[in-house]
């Protein structure tokens, strides 16, 4: 058996914040270990074959984290792993009962609606681009030849189908808010 | 922000927040509020980092607190005046409801 393993768009596939925690908890059980998540772990992140671990993984979503936002969670314990553009994911080492970042509803719900905002922000940047596109496909259709409607049906098509998606992933975050 | 704009958004205040800011009655750290509030409520209530990462960060952004000093990295926080008010209105609040269950017990 290989030691090392590549997960790709892991972030895409588990989109709930307490889902993806999960996701790496188990993988860590197995024994499949990470050092360090970086700006391009969402896409592709590779995992070593260590003894199994018990970790409580944290996804955290911090826009602007202030100077002691770091120094905070490290006081309580947590281990940074890194973080993919404002994605903070921290750890844990535990034995019985499973450690708590947030450690109310209200606090979750906070968490899972930043996270929420987040993806609004790429919704609409890809809804704009995918209406951008279909209307200087229109206004200058009578201009263009094969090759460039090709690629403003290839390039309208997929920001459509990219901005259904992080709509099914807001509704879902939203469906799943309070955990 | 006014005095009744603070009331609006504060009260009635999650167990949470109300016993982060009774804590800063006194200076402390976010470590330090952890173990004060578990100790307090005898380890029922064990704040985590996160809950107190953004609990101080609404409390300071709306001036219920200060930060008076920096230890290596670590913020440390106090109740200001305009806290302490909420903090009263809030426990008088709180008192009203303790009498009442008083009554049912």
């Amino acid at each position: 058996m290989s030691n090392k393993k590549a997960a790709w768009f892991s972030a895409f596939i588990n989109v709930v914040p307490a889902d993806y925690e999960k996701w790496l908890e188990d993988l860590a059980l197995q024994g499949w270990n990470i050092d360090k998540i970086g700006q391009w772990s969402s896409i592709r992140m590779v995992f070593k074959h260590t003894t199994p671990k018990h970790y409580r993984y944290v996804f955290d979503m911090q826009a602007a984290p202030k100077k002691d936002y770091k120094a905070t969670y490290e006081q309580f314990g947590w281990e940074f792993v890194g973080q993919m553009a404002s994605a903070f994911i921290w750890r844990k080492e535990y034995d019985g009962e499973r450690p708590e970042s947030f450690s109310d509803a209200e606090s979750v719900i906070k968490r899972n609606t930043n996270v929420m905002y987040a993806v609004m922000v790429s919704f609409i940047l890809f809804l704009i681009t995918a209406v951008a596109l279909t209307v200087c496909f229109i206004l200058f259709f009578n201009t263009l030849n094969l090759s460039d409607i090709l690629q403003y049906v290839l390039g309208f098509t997929l920001s459509y189908l990219f901005t259904l998606y992080l709509g099914y992933v807001i509704n879902k975050i939203r469906k799943n808010r309070l955990r | 922000m006014n005095i009744e704009k603070l009331r609006k958004r504060f009260i009635p205040m999650s167990e949470t927040m109300f016993y982060i800011l009774y804590s800063l009655q006194e200076e402390r750290h976010g470590y330090g509020i952890m173990q004060f509030v578990k100790e307090l409520t005898n380890g029922r209530i064990v704040l985590g980092a996160g809950t107190i990462y953004q609990s101080l960060c609404k409390l300071e952004g709306d001036g219920l607190i200060e930060p008076v000093k920096e230890e290596d990295r670590k913020k440390i926080y106090v109740i200001t005046k305009a806290g302490r008010t909420i903090l009263l209105e809030e426990a008088r609040r709180i008192q009203e409801i303790y009498r009442c269950v008083e009554g049912l017990l």
